[in-house]
Protein backbone atom coordinates (compact mmCIF):
# COMPACT_ATOMS: atom_id res chain seq x y z
CA UNK A 1 0.00 0.00 0.00
CA UNK A 2 1.00 3.61 -0.44
CA UNK A 3 2.28 5.44 2.59
CA UNK A 4 2.16 9.23 2.02
CA UNK A 5 5.12 9.70 4.40
CA UNK A 6 7.30 7.26 2.50
CA UNK A 7 9.63 9.28 0.24
CA UNK A 8 10.92 6.13 -1.42
CA UNK A 9 7.48 5.07 -2.64
CA UNK A 10 7.81 4.48 -6.39
CA UNK A 11 4.13 3.82 -7.18
CA UNK A 12 3.28 5.41 -10.51
CA UNK A 13 -0.06 7.17 -10.93
CA UNK A 14 -1.57 7.62 -14.37
CA UNK A 15 -2.54 11.28 -14.86
CA UNK A 16 -3.22 11.37 -18.59
CA UNK A 17 -3.13 9.66 -21.96
CA UNK A 18 -2.16 10.84 -25.42
CA UNK A 19 -5.07 10.53 -27.85
CA UNK A 20 -3.14 11.50 -31.01
CA UNK A 21 -1.74 14.47 -32.85
CA UNK A 22 -3.36 17.88 -32.93
CA UNK A 23 -2.55 20.16 -35.85
CA UNK A 24 0.62 20.01 -37.93
CA UNK A 25 3.11 21.61 -35.55
CA UNK A 26 3.75 18.67 -33.25
CA UNK A 27 1.09 19.34 -30.66
CA UNK A 28 -0.69 16.36 -29.15
CA UNK A 29 -4.27 15.78 -28.06
CA UNK A 30 -4.06 14.89 -24.36
CA UNK A 31 -6.76 13.41 -22.17
CA UNK A 32 -6.15 14.66 -18.63
CA UNK A 33 -7.36 12.54 -15.70
CA UNK A 34 -6.54 15.08 -12.98
CA UNK A 35 -9.31 16.70 -10.92
CA UNK A 36 -8.69 19.99 -12.76
CA UNK A 37 -7.53 19.00 -16.26
CA UNK A 38 -5.11 21.93 -16.54
CA UNK A 39 -3.27 20.79 -13.40
CA UNK A 40 -1.55 18.06 -15.38
CA UNK A 41 1.20 20.51 -16.39
CA UNK A 42 2.07 21.05 -12.70
CA UNK A 43 3.21 17.43 -12.39
CA UNK A 44 5.75 17.60 -15.24
CA UNK A 45 7.97 15.89 -16.18
CA UNK A 46 5.55 13.10 -17.05
CA UNK A 47 6.87 9.66 -17.89
CA UNK A 48 5.44 6.86 -19.98
CA UNK A 49 4.24 3.73 -18.16
CA UNK A 50 7.42 1.81 -18.99
CA UNK A 51 9.56 4.77 -17.93
CA UNK A 52 11.34 4.97 -21.29
CA UNK A 53 10.05 8.42 -22.27
CA UNK A 54 9.82 11.59 -20.23
CA UNK A 55 8.20 14.85 -21.26
CA UNK A 56 7.83 18.39 -20.08
CA UNK A 57 4.32 19.64 -20.75
CA UNK A 58 3.15 23.02 -21.99
CA UNK A 59 -0.63 23.34 -22.26
CA UNK A 60 -1.67 25.27 -25.38
CA UNK A 61 -5.38 25.23 -24.62
CA UNK A 62 -8.53 23.19 -24.19
CA UNK A 63 -9.91 21.42 -27.27
CA UNK A 64 -12.79 19.03 -27.89
CA UNK A 65 -12.31 15.91 -25.72
CA UNK A 66 -9.13 17.08 -24.04
CA UNK A 67 -6.25 19.50 -24.13
CA UNK A 68 -3.87 20.58 -26.84
CA UNK A 69 -0.36 20.34 -25.39
CA UNK A 70 3.20 20.67 -26.54
CA UNK A 71 5.57 17.98 -25.27
CA UNK A 72 9.31 18.51 -25.04
CA UNK A 73 11.16 16.83 -27.91
CA UNK A 74 8.07 16.46 -30.11
CA UNK A 75 8.37 18.79 -33.10
CA UNK A 76 6.39 17.19 -35.94
CA UNK A 77 2.93 15.76 -36.47
CA UNK A 78 4.45 12.35 -37.25
CA UNK A 79 6.27 12.24 -33.91
CA UNK A 80 3.06 13.28 -32.15
CA UNK A 81 0.99 10.68 -34.00
CA UNK A 82 3.46 7.96 -32.98
CA UNK A 83 2.68 8.68 -29.31
CA UNK A 84 -1.02 7.82 -29.66
CA UNK A 85 -2.10 5.59 -26.76
CA UNK A 86 0.86 6.42 -24.49
CA UNK A 87 -0.27 6.78 -20.89
CA UNK A 88 1.53 9.45 -18.86
CA UNK A 89 2.37 8.80 -15.21
CA UNK A 90 3.95 10.54 -12.24
CA UNK A 91 5.43 9.03 -9.08
CA UNK A 92 3.07 9.10 -6.10
CA UNK A 93 5.66 11.13 -4.17
CA UNK A 94 5.14 14.09 -6.50
CA UNK A 95 1.54 14.64 -5.38
CA UNK A 96 1.39 17.35 -2.70
CA UNK A 97 0.71 16.40 0.92
CA UNK A 98 -2.88 16.70 2.08
CA UNK A 99 -4.39 17.89 5.38
CA UNK A 100 -5.84 15.42 7.90
CA UNK A 101 -8.97 13.60 6.78
CA UNK A 102 -8.22 14.21 3.13
CA UNK A 103 -6.90 11.35 1.02
CA UNK A 104 -5.98 10.71 -2.57
CA UNK A 105 -8.24 8.19 -4.29
CA UNK A 106 -5.09 6.42 -5.44
CA UNK A 107 -4.10 5.84 -1.80
CA UNK A 108 -7.51 4.53 -0.76
CA UNK A 109 -8.13 2.19 -3.67
CA UNK A 110 -6.97 -1.31 -2.81
CA UNK A 111 -7.00 -0.85 0.97
CA UNK A 112 -8.42 -3.65 3.09
CA UNK A 113 -11.63 -2.79 4.94
CA UNK A 114 -12.35 -4.51 8.26
CA UNK A 115 -15.16 -3.94 10.72
CA UNK A 116 -14.50 -2.98 14.34
CA UNK A 117 -14.40 -6.66 15.28
CA UNK A 118 -11.66 -7.35 12.73
CA UNK A 119 -13.79 -9.18 10.18
CA UNK A 120 -12.74 -8.58 6.60
CA UNK A 121 -15.44 -6.69 4.69
CA UNK A 122 -13.54 -6.37 1.42
CA UNK A 123 -11.23 -4.03 -0.43
CA UNK A 124 -11.82 -0.51 -1.69
CA UNK A 125 -12.64 -0.58 -5.40
CA UNK A 126 -13.37 3.09 -6.07
CA UNK A 127 -14.26 6.35 -4.31
CA UNK A 128 -17.37 7.75 -6.01
CA UNK A 129 -19.05 11.02 -5.12
CA UNK A 130 -22.57 11.49 -6.42
CA UNK A 131 -23.05 14.90 -4.83
CA UNK A 132 -23.90 13.76 -1.31
CA UNK A 133 -20.36 13.26 -0.03
CA UNK A 134 -17.63 10.76 -0.80
CA UNK A 135 -18.38 7.06 -0.66
CA UNK A 136 -16.15 4.01 -0.49
CA UNK A 137 -17.12 1.28 -2.91
CA UNK A 138 -16.12 -1.96 -1.23
CA UNK A 139 -15.74 -5.24 -3.09
CA UNK A 140 -16.40 -8.11 -0.63
CA UNK A 141 -14.32 -11.24 -1.20
CA UNK A 142 -15.90 -13.95 -3.34
CA UNK A 143 -18.63 -11.87 -4.96
CA UNK A 144 -18.92 -9.42 -7.83
CA UNK A 145 -21.46 -7.26 -5.99
CA UNK A 146 -20.14 -4.14 -4.28
CA UNK A 147 -21.21 -2.22 -1.19
CA UNK A 148 -21.13 1.57 -0.78
CA UNK A 149 -20.06 3.03 2.54
CA UNK A 150 -20.31 6.76 3.38
CA UNK A 151 -16.80 8.17 3.90
CA UNK A 152 -17.57 9.83 7.23
CA UNK A 153 -15.82 9.72 10.60
CA UNK A 154 -18.78 7.82 12.03
CA UNK A 155 -18.76 5.10 9.37
CA UNK A 156 -14.99 5.03 8.80
CA UNK A 157 -13.30 5.81 12.13
CA UNK A 158 -9.78 4.73 11.09
CA UNK A 159 -7.81 5.05 7.87
CA UNK A 160 -4.33 3.59 8.31
CA UNK A 161 -2.48 4.10 5.04
CA UNK A 162 0.81 2.79 6.41
CA UNK A 163 -0.79 -0.51 7.40
CA UNK A 164 -3.00 -0.57 4.29
CA UNK A 165 -6.12 -0.92 6.38
CA UNK A 166 -9.43 0.84 6.96
CA UNK A 167 -11.62 0.19 9.98
CA UNK A 168 -15.30 0.64 9.22
CA UNK A 169 -18.33 0.85 11.45
CA UNK A 170 -21.10 0.56 8.87
CA UNK A 171 -24.56 1.83 9.78
CA UNK A 172 -27.32 -0.75 10.29
CA UNK A 173 -28.88 -2.06 7.12
CA UNK A 174 -25.95 -1.22 4.86
CA UNK A 175 -24.34 -4.65 4.54
CA UNK B 1 -45.01 23.66 -15.65
CA UNK B 2 -43.87 24.15 -12.07
CA UNK B 3 -45.78 22.51 -9.23
CA UNK B 4 -48.37 24.69 -7.51
CA UNK B 5 -47.08 26.22 -4.30
CA UNK B 6 -50.29 25.54 -2.38
CA UNK B 7 -49.72 21.78 -2.67
CA UNK B 8 -46.40 21.92 -0.88
CA UNK B 9 -43.41 19.74 -1.80
CA UNK B 10 -44.15 16.18 -2.93
CA UNK B 11 -42.93 13.37 -0.69
CA UNK B 12 -44.09 9.76 -0.77
CA UNK B 13 -45.84 9.15 2.54
CA UNK B 14 -43.83 6.03 3.35
CA UNK B 15 -40.61 8.06 3.21
CA UNK B 16 -41.98 10.45 5.83
CA UNK B 17 -43.04 7.55 8.05
CA UNK B 18 -39.68 5.78 7.78
CA UNK B 19 -37.75 9.00 8.43
CA UNK B 20 -39.87 9.77 11.48
CA UNK B 21 -39.45 6.26 12.86
CA UNK B 22 -35.68 6.41 12.34
CA UNK B 23 -35.40 9.79 14.02
CA UNK B 24 -37.42 8.61 17.01
CA UNK B 25 -35.38 5.43 17.40
CA UNK B 26 -32.14 7.45 17.29
CA UNK B 27 -30.30 4.52 15.72
CA UNK B 28 -27.52 4.94 13.20
CA UNK B 29 -29.15 3.23 10.24
CA UNK B 30 -29.64 3.54 6.51
CA UNK B 31 -33.27 4.18 5.58
CA UNK B 32 -33.87 2.21 2.40
CA UNK B 33 -36.19 4.00 -0.01
CA UNK B 34 -37.22 3.45 -3.60
CA UNK B 35 -38.83 6.87 -4.03
CA UNK B 36 -36.39 8.85 -6.16
CA UNK B 37 -39.12 11.40 -6.88
CA UNK B 38 -39.57 12.55 -3.28
CA UNK B 39 -38.37 16.02 -2.31
CA UNK B 40 -35.75 16.32 0.45
CA UNK B 41 -37.36 18.10 3.40
CA UNK B 42 -35.70 19.98 6.28
CA UNK B 43 -36.65 17.20 8.74
CA UNK B 44 -34.49 14.76 6.78
CA UNK B 45 -31.25 16.63 7.51
CA UNK B 46 -28.78 14.43 9.37
CA UNK B 47 -30.39 11.14 8.30
CA UNK B 48 -28.84 8.67 5.88
CA UNK B 49 -31.09 7.30 3.15
CA UNK B 50 -30.33 4.39 0.86
CA UNK B 51 -31.77 5.60 -2.44
CA UNK B 52 -32.44 2.87 -4.98
CA UNK B 53 -30.86 3.34 -8.39
CA UNK B 54 -32.47 0.34 -10.06
CA UNK B 55 -29.77 -2.04 -8.84
CA UNK B 56 -28.78 -1.13 -5.31
CA UNK B 57 -29.31 1.45 -2.60
CA UNK B 58 -26.85 4.35 -2.71
CA UNK B 59 -26.17 5.92 0.73
CA UNK B 60 -27.13 9.60 0.81
CA UNK B 61 -26.25 11.65 3.91
CA UNK B 62 -28.73 14.51 3.85
CA UNK B 63 -27.31 17.96 4.52
CA UNK B 64 -28.91 21.39 4.59
CA UNK B 65 -27.87 22.37 1.10
CA UNK B 66 -29.78 19.38 -0.34
CA UNK B 67 -33.19 20.61 0.83
CA UNK B 68 -35.63 21.03 -2.06
CA UNK B 69 -33.77 18.64 -4.37
CA UNK B 70 -35.07 15.15 -5.21
CA UNK B 71 -33.49 12.01 -3.75
CA UNK B 72 -32.91 10.64 -7.23
CA UNK B 73 -30.44 13.40 -8.01
CA UNK B 74 -27.95 11.84 -5.59
CA UNK B 75 -28.31 8.27 -6.81
CA UNK B 76 -27.13 8.01 -10.41
CA UNK B 77 -28.37 5.11 -12.49
CA UNK B 78 -25.24 4.83 -14.62
CA UNK B 79 -21.67 4.25 -13.48
CA UNK B 80 -18.47 5.73 -14.81
CA UNK B 81 -15.28 4.98 -12.94
CA UNK B 82 -12.67 7.16 -14.66
CA UNK B 83 -9.13 7.44 -13.31
CA UNK B 84 -8.09 8.16 -9.73
CA UNK B 85 -5.10 10.37 -10.73
CA UNK B 86 -4.87 13.21 -8.18
CA UNK B 87 -8.52 13.19 -7.13
CA UNK B 88 -9.12 13.64 -3.42
CA UNK B 89 -11.71 12.40 -0.95
CA UNK B 90 -12.54 14.20 2.27
CA UNK B 91 -13.77 12.35 5.34
CA UNK B 92 -16.56 14.43 6.95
Amino acid sequence: MTDPNDDTDDTMICVGAIAGAFGVRGEVRLKSFTADPLDIADYAPLTSENGEMSFDVQVVGPIKNGLSVRLSGIETREQAEALRGVRLCVPRTRLPALPDDEFYHADLIGLEVRDTGGTLLGTVKSVPNHGAGDLLEIAPPGTSETVLLPFTRAAVPTVDLAAGRIVADPPEGLL
Amino acid sequence: MARSVWKGPFVDSYVLKKAEASRESGRNEVIKIWSRRSTILPQFVGLTFGVYNGKKHIPVNVTEDMIGQKFGEYSPTRTYYGHAADKKAKRK
